[in-house]
């Protein structure tokens, strides 16, 4: 299935990414090519991909999750250290004058 | 041979050589060889000069660990409070954590010395080591040729005696492939055997650590020390073992029932094939008995892995936004722009690519096509799996279909990359346990792996039948010149 370069852009907003014209022509033909690779899981393997659908996802009962209990985590401070300027708050660059 | 961890362990004792001076030889040999091989990132010099003279401390009060002061590498994505980790990505550029991962608060808890933390492919994706943001670490059996990936460093590493052994961490093939192209001995543990804590997520029901050694016995060492429930990783499970698996690697082979699946041939190298089927014979030849199996389910493994893998990494990758980790656009018009400028500047393109294909995958439209047919093949490799454990006690593959590429390979398209990890996936997507131990070179030098595969938290058989094979075929990780124990 060919993929467009419109449809590249609308996942590239929903990744946060983006790409210059240069890098969408590339990466729509590489991009062709890693979903007809995604596209082998639809060929038929023996035993039939009936079989396959007939398998459910294994549901975990409600009852086996262990409590939902608060315990102590790392202190903010800590979680925080690599942001650069922190300071009780994230400093960002001015972006409406 | 190489001095082993238990035979280093036993002069650290008696003081034949003190851990300061045995982490002072390994620096030497870093300095010589790691600015030619690129497969440290960082190093630790001080602290690993601080951390050898604690464990000359402990080993003078007696009863230290096997492990104390024995000189080692972590992979970059394995955290490391107060130390870079930064996945070899331009965006975690200068993040320290604040945390240990567990492995490592196990390994420093006994004594380890921490050389540096190795190469790899830009957050664990890739198999050539190449997507690394500071450059590819190089082979040393060729330094023409690539370490495989993604725990190149690793690999490279144990390969050039940097270091007595390294974690890496497993998600396709990423410890058992590197360690096949650079000749050593790679081991993925059960999904669930080691804590994931502190691990730079890539596919969560995916990865796992284990450890890269030059000898299974070393391998057995390190997992021993490594293994274990961890509350803080609720997909570990404390599985219990039994004694120290090191201590238990001789096993008579006799009556042994050892699965081979045509799946896993195809394609493959021949040289490569007539190796594994050398290894194969030695064990027929020692009383074990070969079942020709199949799993056919085998066959679209690789899709099925890659859709898991990279929509799970979509998911995972999603924090990286520049507020809280590393890199951070310089110039930006909103809050979003400066977080797709981040992105977009900081993920290499390897990365950007496993995003994009995860979030397609996920997308409304796709979900069921993709990712949902994927978790429902997932579970049919698994009950193939579980029903040839039936009848095996373990099976032989192949760990790779070729040897190490030339640096630089030229692909057509990145899937050509992909069908690289063709043999080691379908581990992963069971959950399952394997071993990669050297069992040959190719024509043109380069090592073969040979993959040995077990049940769930059967690590034993998978070490023994490696034990059996290193100790009976001739075949020996050996000597590197200009490495420490040279």
């Amino acid at each position: 299935m060919a993929v467009s370069k419109t449809e590249i852009e609308k996942l590239a907003k929903l990744a946060k990414l983006s790409f210059s014209d240069e890098e969408l022509e590339r990466f729509t033909a590489e991009f062709d090519a890693i979903i007809a690779f995604a596209d082998t899981i639809n060929q038929s393997i023996e035993g039939g991909t009936e079989q396959i659908r007939s398998i459910g996802a294994r549901m975990v009962p409600f009852e086996t999750l262990r409590p939902d209990e608060v315990v102590p985590s790392l202190p903010s401070d800590k979680i925080l250290s690599n942001v650069e300027g922190y300071n009780g708050f994230f400093g960002l660059e001015r972006s409406k004058k | 041979m190489r001095t082993g961890i238990s035979e280093l362990a036993s002069k650290l004792r008696k003081r034949e050589i003190s851990a300061v001076e045995l982490t002072k030889t390994y620096i030497d040999a870093i300095e010589k060889l790691n600015p030619t091989l690129n497969a440290y990132v960082h190093l630790t010099f001080d602290t690993a000069l601080k951390a050898a003279e604690k464990a000359d401390q402990m080993l003078k009060e007696g009863d230290a660990p096997l492990l104390c002061g024995i000189p080692m590498a972590l992979k970059d994505n394995i955290c490391t409070d107060g130390l870079l980790t930064t996945c070899c990505s331009k965006i975690l550029e200068g993040f320290k954590p604040y945390y240990d991962a567990t492995v490592w608060e196990k390994l420093k808890a006994q004594g380890a010395v921490l050389m540096g933390k190795t190469n790899m492919d830009e957050f664990a994706m890739g198999s050539t080591s190449e997507t690394s943001c500071y450059g590819a670490p190089l082979n040393p059996i060729n330094t023409a040729y690539v370490t495989g990936g993604s725990s190149g460093g690793s690999a490279a590493v144990v390969c050039a005696d940097l270091a007595v052994y390294s974690l890496g961490s497993d998600t396709g093939g990423s410890i058992r492939q590197p360690a096949s192209f650079c000749g050593v001995i790679g081991l993925k543990p059960t999904y669930g055997a080691v804590s994931r804590y502190g691990l730079i997520a890539y596919g969560s029901s995916l990865d796992q650590i284990g450890p890269v050694t030059s000898s299974v016995k070393d391998a057995a060492i390190v997992f021993d020390a490594i293994k274990g429930g961890d509350k803080r990783d609720q997909t570990s499970v404390d599985y219990d073992y039994g004694d120290s698996l090191a201590e238990r690697l001789d096993r008579d082979i006799k009556g042994m029932r050892i699965g081979v699946a045509e799946e896993f041939f195809d394609g493959i190298n021949p040289e490569i094939k007539y190796k594994i089927m050398e290894a194969i014979a030695l064990f027929e030849k020692n009383g074990a008995i070969i079942e020709n199996i199949r799993l056919p389910a085998l066959k679209i493994a690789l899709p099925v892995y890659y859709i898991i893998a990279c929509a799970e990494a979509s998911s995972n990758l999603g924090r990286y936004d520049g507020i809280r980790y590393g890199y951070r656009a310089s110039s930006y018009t909103s809050i979003e722009d400066m977080i797709v400028k981040t992105r977009s500047e900081g993920f290499g393109d390897e990365v950007k690519r496993r995003i994009m294909l995860g979030t397609y995958v996920l997308s409304s439209g796709y979900y069921d096509a993709y990712y949902k047919k994927a978790c429902l093949i997932r579970e049919e490799i698994n009950r193939e799996f579980d029903a040839v454990f039936e009848k095996c006690d373990a099976l032989i593959a192949p760990t790779a279909p070729n040897t190490a590429f030339p640096l630089n390979h030229k692909v057509t398209s990145p899937v050509e990359i992909y069908l690289s990890d063709i043999c080691t996936v379908p581990v992963n997507i069971a959950g399952i346990p394997a071993i990669s131990i050297p069992c040959g070179k190719d024509s043109k030098g380069l090592p073969i792996g040979m993959q040995i595969i077990g049940k769930k938290f059967d690590e034993a058989t998978v070490l023994q039948m490696a034990y059996f094979y290193e100790q009976n075929s001739g075949i020996d990780v050996g000597v590197y010149e200009g490495g420490a124990r040279a």
